[in-house]
């Protein structure tokens, strides 16, 4: 079947139209281009935990209604993320590259707050962000945390960027995970047997970073 | 010849039936030992075994100086609670108001798999616990779990019992657990129960263990994936 030219005229600019409402209609949330540095955007103190209902099991549902939203000191959500995100009974190393990760990850979503049905917050208590169970700390990540809480791990012009990992495989490096710019829980035990430091497993992991001391933050 | 020999044999046999009879005494002294001693033992399970707290049910001791009472002692369940040769942790029980989130003090937390007590401090502390680390043997040869699991009880009067099922040890780790317990009220707590809480295993075995019977042919969720 021939199509009539002037019908094949028409065809670029209806598909212009229609590639057009298509990015129209693409959300694009409001702190897209807004960046923060260290230095200018100073250490939380709280950040806003939105709480899931739980499943029929008792478990947060990542797909299930906000019920409220939680306000928490700072450094009590990292040290409630930590033992649910890592192996409490992992290395210091694999631990204390995991605080770093946690602590960039909220504090990156503390400076960038969302709205979900009618909630601002900035992290809620399951997997779509990181696992929270209030009163869940334990005695190896919270020396873990605070030996590493005056560092930070940012780009090289300071920006907080979110540090992003998955549970990976275990014994292994996880080299795919490196390709992806995300940390592998797994991976950082293995690098920790190995011998590895937390500064040389975050660097396997994200590249073109760099460690840094938070301006006036100490280890306590 | 033979008339002889008749009353020879006759009195090795009688020797043999004595022998035989001191024999079949000796054996059934043997076995009537114990089974005296646990007649005198209370039954099983009818006094929780107690080791670091005494439970105090409000009833006098009954001690005078002619007569002491003797000391009771732990019923044989044939349980060895310290269980020998397995690995353990530490373990340290903090209990506290659900709604104040303060520490209670004076609640009596139970560790079920070992049947030993522990009372909590004013700050809602039990002392430092050793913990045997048992992992289940379901997933043994499947995928090993990387913890054991203890379950808990927390008593308090005036409170409804907590049930902690599933708290996280690892070899000679520290494990920290909290149990949250909940103010009977007049008004509203007409039907009283225990509450349960479940402690959810570690989400890095729950990505393991789905991972391990993946059939390459039926994906589900994929592989775990950066």
């Amino acid at each position: 079947m021939r199509i009539p030219l002037r019908h094949t005229l028409a065809l670029p600019p209806l598909f212009a139209l229609v590639l057009g409402l298509c990015i129209t209609s693409t959300p694009v949330p409001a702190h897209a281009q807004t960046a923060y540095y260290l230095g200018a955007a100073g250490f939380p103190s709280t950040i806003r935990v939105a709480i899931r209902e739980n499943n029929a099991s008792g478990e947060p549902d990542p797909r299930g209604r906000i019920i409220f939203v939680s306000t928490v000191n700072f450094d009590d959500y990292c040290r409630c993320v930590l033992p649910n995100e890592w192996y409490p009974a992992w290395r210091p190393a694999s631990l204390e590259a995991g605080a770093i990760a946690v602590k960039m990850f909220a504090w990156y979503h503390q400076l960038h707050p969302v709205t979900v049905d009618g909630f601002t917050f900035d992290v809620d208590n399951t997997v779509n962000f990181q696992t929270y169970r209030a009163e869940s700390y334990q005695d190896s990540t919270d020396q873990a945390y605070y030996t590493t809480r005056n560092l930070a791990y940012v780009k090289p012009d300071k920006e907080i960027f979110e540090l992003n990992y998955r549970a990976g495989y275990q014994n292994q490096p996880n080299w795919q995970y490196r390709n992806a710019q995300k940390m592998a829980q797994w991976g950082t035990e293995y690098l920790a047997e190995q011998g590895k430091t937390p500064l040389e497993i975050l660097e396997f992991y994200y590249t073109g970073r760099m460690l840094t001391s938070i301006p006036g933050v100490g280890r306590s | 010849m033979l008339r002889k020999l008749r009353p020879a044999s006759g009195q090795r046999t009688l020797r043999l039936r004595q022998q035989l009879g001191i024999a079949l005494l000796a054996i059934g002294g043997l076995l009537l030992t114990p089974m005296a001693a646990y007649a005198q033992s209370p039954s099983p399970g009818s006094t929780p075994s107690v080791q670091s707290v005494q439970p105090n049910n409000g009833a006098k001791p009954n001690a005078s100086p002619q007569s002491p009472a003797p000391a009771p002692s732990a019923p044989n369940t044939g349980y060895v609670p310290d269980l020998p040769g397995s690995a353990a942790g530490r373990l340290r029980v903090k209990v506290i108001d659900g709604r104040t989130r303060k520490p209670l003090q004076g609640a009596e937390v139970v560790v079920i798999e070992t049947e030993k007590r522990y009372k909590t401090d004013k700050d809602g502390l039990t002392p430092w616990i050793k913990a045997p680390v048992l992992r289940s043997a379901r997933y043994r040869f499947l995928v090993n779990e990387l913890h054991g699991q203890l379950n808990l009880i927390s008593y308090k009067d005036g409170y409804r019992d907590s049930v902690h099922m599933g708290v996280r040890v690892n070899e000679g780790a520290v494990t920290k657990t909290t149990i949250w317990q909940y103010k009977i009220l007049p008004g509203p707590d007409t039907r009283v129960e225990p509450v349960l809480y479940q402690e959810p295993y570690h989400r890095l075995w729950i990505i393991q263990l789905a991972d391990r019977f993946r059939r390459p042919s039926q994906l589900g969720e994929g592989y775990e994936r950066p």
